[in-house]
C-alpha cells in the first residue's frame, strides 16, 4: 500500500492546459475518487498517475519517493480500464496471470495466485475461457483479478463500471466497495456517476477543466460545497438554482425571488453581495400550506413518478423546480402548490459564479 | 321470395377469378425465383467463360495431345501420357525444386522485415509521415515487374552493373576490407549467369518488390490493436520488446495469416522475375531460375506440348494446394481469429 501525493501537478496537450497545479494527497488505504463532467482532465489525471502520460511539471510522489521518472512497472500499481482491455488472445487465466508472467514468477507460483485471485472474484469455473466468450460483467472481473493478482501498492479504476447495465454496475460496485475493505489497497477511482463516487469513495475530488473545486468526504461534499458547480454536481436529483437578492434586516438575511416572494436564510451571507442564486436540493423542498415557512407558490408542470418517491416539477418564480416528494400526493397538471423549505438547507452563491 | 337466379355476368367473373389469380401468383413466383439470378447472372457468365471453361477444358487437354498451332482437329486423346511424361522430366523436379526455395527465400524474409518495420511506422511514427513512407514502400509492388527485372538486370550485369562497382568501392573502405577482400578479385561477378547465384538474385528482386505491400498489410493490422491493450501491457509490466512480442504480434495473427497465404501462392506462380532475368533462356545457367510456372511456360508455349502444360499446370495446382492445406492447417484456426 502506497501513499500517493500530487504535488503542483499540471499537464498541457500542446497549447492547451488540461490540468492546472493540481495538489492532493491519498492517504494509504484509502479510497479516492475523481469525479467531473466529460473532458475536466480526470482520465488524464490517472494516466499520469499510473505512469502512462507524463506531467508536464509538478511532481508524484509515492512513499515519499518522486516517481515522474519511473514507469509503470517500477511504480507498482495496477489499473482498471474502463474497456477493460483484456488480451483478447489469452485465456482468463493468463489475462490474469500475464504480469506475474512478465515479472519472471514460476509458472506454479503464477497458477496458484491467478486461481487464487480467481475464485476471490468468482471466476474459477472460467479460467479456460476466452474474453470474447465472457459477458461484460464476466470480463470486468477478470479486469479486476489481473489488477489484485499482484499486490499492487495502489489501485487505479478509469471508469470501470460504465460499459455495464445500471444493475450490474450497481452489482459490481458492492464488489469493489467490499474488495477494498478486505484488501486495503490505496485506491484512486475515475468517474463521471457522482452517486458512484459517493457510494464508494471515503473522499470525493471534484474536477473542474483541470481545476480541483472541492475535496471531502460525500457528506461534507454534499452539506458543505465549495461553489455551485460542486452543490449542482453532488446530489440526485441535481440541486435547483433560483436567482434572488439578498436583504439583511433586524439580524435576518432575506432572499427575494423574481416573483416578490421572500425565503428566510439562516447564515448571514451579506458578504456575497446583493444578487445571489440560492441552490436548492429537490429532497428539501416540500409541498406545503401557503402559510409555512419559507413558502414558495408555484404550478404543476409535470408529476414523474418513480415508485417510492414522486419526482414533481413545480414552476416557481419563472424556473422549473425539481421535487423530491416522498408523500406521493395526488396532483393534477397546473394545480396550484406552494413549497416550503427550511432556512438551513437553502445554499446562497454568488450569481456570477 | 328473392330472386335466386345468378347473374350470369356475376358468375362468369366468380369462375374465372381462381384461375386468373393463379395465373397471377404462378407469374409472380417466377419473377421471384428468376429476379435474384438475374442480378447475378453477369457474374456467372464470366465466371462460366472465364473460370469454369478454362478448368475444365485443362482438365481435358491434360488427357490429350495438341499442338494448338496445327489447330483442334489435332487433338488426340493419350489417357495419363501427359502425366507419366511430366513425371519422368527432371525439368519439372528442378522447376518446383527452385520454386519451393524461391518461395521460401524469397517469401521469409518479406514477412521478417515488413512486420518489424510497420510496427516501427506504427508506433513511431506520425500518421502523416507514416503514410508517405507507406506508400514509398508500396511504390514496387505497383511498379511493372517486367520494368523492375530488366532494372535489376542492369544492375546485375557483370561488367557494368553498379551492384559489383558498389561492391568494388565498398570493399575498398577499411571498416569492410577485412570481410570484403576477396570482392576485387572474384570480379566480374556473374549474378544472373552463374548457377549458384541466380537464384539468390531472383530472390532479392521478389522481395524488394513485395516487402512494401506486406508492410501495408501489417500496418493496417497493427492500426486495429487498441492503444488501451499496450496501456495495460505496459501496467503488466512489459518493456517495448514485450508489447511486440505478447501483445502486438499475437494481434494481427488474422493479418499475418492473410499476407503469409498471399505470399505462398504468389511465390509458387513466380514467372516474370525469372524470365525477364534470365533473358527467357530457359531458367539460365543449369535452369537454376527454372520455375514451376516458367517450365510450364516453355512447355505450352515455346515446345506447344499443351496437353504437357495442362497436365503439369494440374500438378502445380495440387502442389500449390497441398502447400496452402499444410499452412492452413497448423496456422488456420489461430489465422482466422478462432482463437478469440
Amino acid at each position: 500500500m502506497a501513499r500517493v501525493e500530487l504535488v503542483n501537478l499540471s499537464k498541457s496537450f500542446g497549447e492547451v492546459k488540461v490540468l492546472h497545479d493540481l495538489n492532493l494527497t491519498v492517504e494509504e488505504g484509502e479510497f479516492v475518487a475523481l469525479v467531473g463532467p466529460s473532458g475536466c482532465g480526470k482520465s488524464t489525471l490517472l494516466r499520469i498517475i499510473a505512469g502512462l502520460e507524463d506531467a508536464t511539471s509538478g511532481e508524484i510522489v509515492m512513499d515519499n519517493e518522486i516517481v515522474n521518472d519511473l514507469n509503470p512497472r517500477e511504480r507498482n500499481i495496477a489499473m482498471v480500464f474502463q474497456s477493460y482491455a483484456l488480451y483478447p488472445h489469452m485465456t482468463v487465466e493468463e489475462n490474469i496471470g500475464f504480469n506475474l508472467r512478465i515479472s519472471g514468477v514460476s509458472k506454479a507460483e503464477k497458477r496458484e495466485r491467478a486461481r487464487a485471485a480467481a475464485e476471490t472474484l468468482g471466476l474459477t469455473d472460467l479460467l479456460d475461457r476466452k474474453p470474447s466468450q465472457l459477458s461484460g460483467g464476466q470480463r470486468q472481473r477478470v479486469a479486476m483479478g489481473r489488477a489484485i493478482v499482484r499486490n499492487p501498492d495502489a489501485f487505479l479504476f478509469d471508469e470501470p463500471l460504465s460499459n455495464l447495465d445500471a444493475k450490474l454496475r450497481a452489482e459490481m460496485r458492492d464488489e469493489i466497495k467490499h474488495l477494498h475493505h478486505k484488501v486495503k489497497t490505496t485506491s484512486i477511482y475515475v468517474t463521471h456517476d457522482q452517486i458512484e463516487a459517493m457510494t464508494l469513495a471515503d473522499r470525493v475530488v471534484i474536477l473542474k477543466g483541470g481545476v480541483i473545486q472541492q475535496i471531502g468526504t460525500p457528506t461534507e461534499l454534499y452539506r458543505n460545497p465549495a461553489n455551485s458547480f460542486v452543490a449542482g454536481f453532488i446530489g440526485s436529483p441535481a440541486m435547483n438554482f433560483v436567482d434572488a437578492t439578498l436583504e439583511t434586516s433586524g439580524g435576518q438575511t432575506t432572499a427575494t425571488l423574481q416573483d416578490g416572494t421572500k425565503l428566510v436564510v439562516s447564515v448571514d451571507y451579506a458578504a456575497l453581495g446583493r444578487d445571489v442564486k440560492l441552490g436548492l436540493r429537490p429532497e428539501h423542498l416540500e409541498l406545503a400550506a401557503n402559510s409555512a415557512t419559507n413558502a414558495m407558490p408555484g404550478s404543476v408542470r409535470l408529476v414523474e413518478p418513480t415508485g417510492a418517491v414522486n419526482h414533481l416539477k413545480i414552476k416557481v418564480a419563472g424556473q422549473n423546480l425539481t421535487v423530491v416528494d416522498d408523500t406521493l400526493a395526488d396532483l393534477a397538471l397546473d394545480a396550484p402548490v406552494h413549497l416550503s423549505i427550511a432556512p438551513e438547507y437553502i445554499h446562497v452563491f454568488p450569481k456570477d459564479e | 321470395m328473392a330472386d335466386t337466379t345468378p347473374d350470369p355476368d356475376v358468375t362468369d367473373i366468380r369462375s374465372d377469378a381462381p384461375r386468373r389469380i393463379r395465373r397471377h401468383s404462378t407469374r409472380r413466383r417466377w419473377v421471384k425465383t428468376l429476379t435474384p439470378w438475374l442480378f447475378i447472372s453477369p457474374f456467372i457468365i464470366i465466371f462460366c467463360v472465364f473460370t469454369a471453361f478454362p478448368l475444365m477444358f485443362s482438365a481435358y487437354l491434360s488427357f490429350q495431345e495438341w499442338n494448338p498451332v496445327a489447330g483442334l482437329a489435332s487433338m488426340e486423346y493419350v489417357g495419363l501420357d501427359n502425366y507419366r511424361l511430366a513425371m519422368d522430366d527432371p525439368w519439372l523436379w528442378k522447376s518446383l525444386y527452385n520454386t519451393t526455395w524461391l518461395a521460401l527465400v524469397s517469401g521469409i524474409p518479406q514477412h521478417l522485415i515488413a512486420i518489424p518495420v510497420a510496427y516501427l511506422l506504427v508506433m513511431a511514427v506520425r500518421s502523416g509521415i507514416r503514410q508517405v513512407y507507406t506508400a514509398t514502400f508500396f511504390v514496387p509492388f505497383i511498379t511493372s515487374t517486367v520494368a523492375i527485372s530488366l532494372i535489376f538486370y542492369t544492375i546485375y550485369s557483370g561488367n557494368s552493373g553498379i551492384l559489383n562497382q558498389w561492391l568494388v568501392a565498398i570493399s575498398k573502405w577499411p571498416v569492410f576490407s577485412w570481410f570484403l577482400g576477396w570482392v576485387e578479385e572474384a570480379m566480374p561477378i556473374r549474378w544472373l549467369n552463374s548457377s549458384d547465384l541466380i537464384k539468390p538474385s531472383i530472390a532479392f528482386v521478389v522481395i524488394w518488390k513485395y516487402t512494401g505491400f506486406n508492410i501495408v498489410i501489417y500496418s493496417a493490422g497493427f492500426l486495429t490493436v487498441s492503444k488501451d491493450l499496450y496501456d495495460a501491457a505496459k501496467v503488466d509490466g512489459c518493456n517495448a520488446w514485450q508489447q511486440f512480442w505478447n501483445i502486438a504480434l499475437p494481434m494481427i495473427r488474422p493479418f499475418a495469416f492473410f499476407a503469409i497465404t498471399l505470399t505462398i501462392i504468389g511465390n509458387l506462380q513466380m514467372f516474370e522475375e525469372p524470365y525477364v532475368l534470365t533473358e527467357g533462356n530457359s531458367g539460365g545457367v543449369g535452369q537454376s531460375g527454372l520455375t514451376a510456372s516458367y517450365y510450364l511456360y516453355l512447355v505450352g508455349w515455346e515446345w506447344l506440348e499443351m496437353g504437357a502444360a495442362a497436365a503439369i499446370s494440374w500438378v502445380l495446382f495440387l502442389f500449390i494446394a497441398i502447400v496452402t492445406a499444410v499452412h492452413f492447417y497448423f496456422n488456420g484456426k489461430k489465422g482466422l481469429g478462432g482463437d478469440r
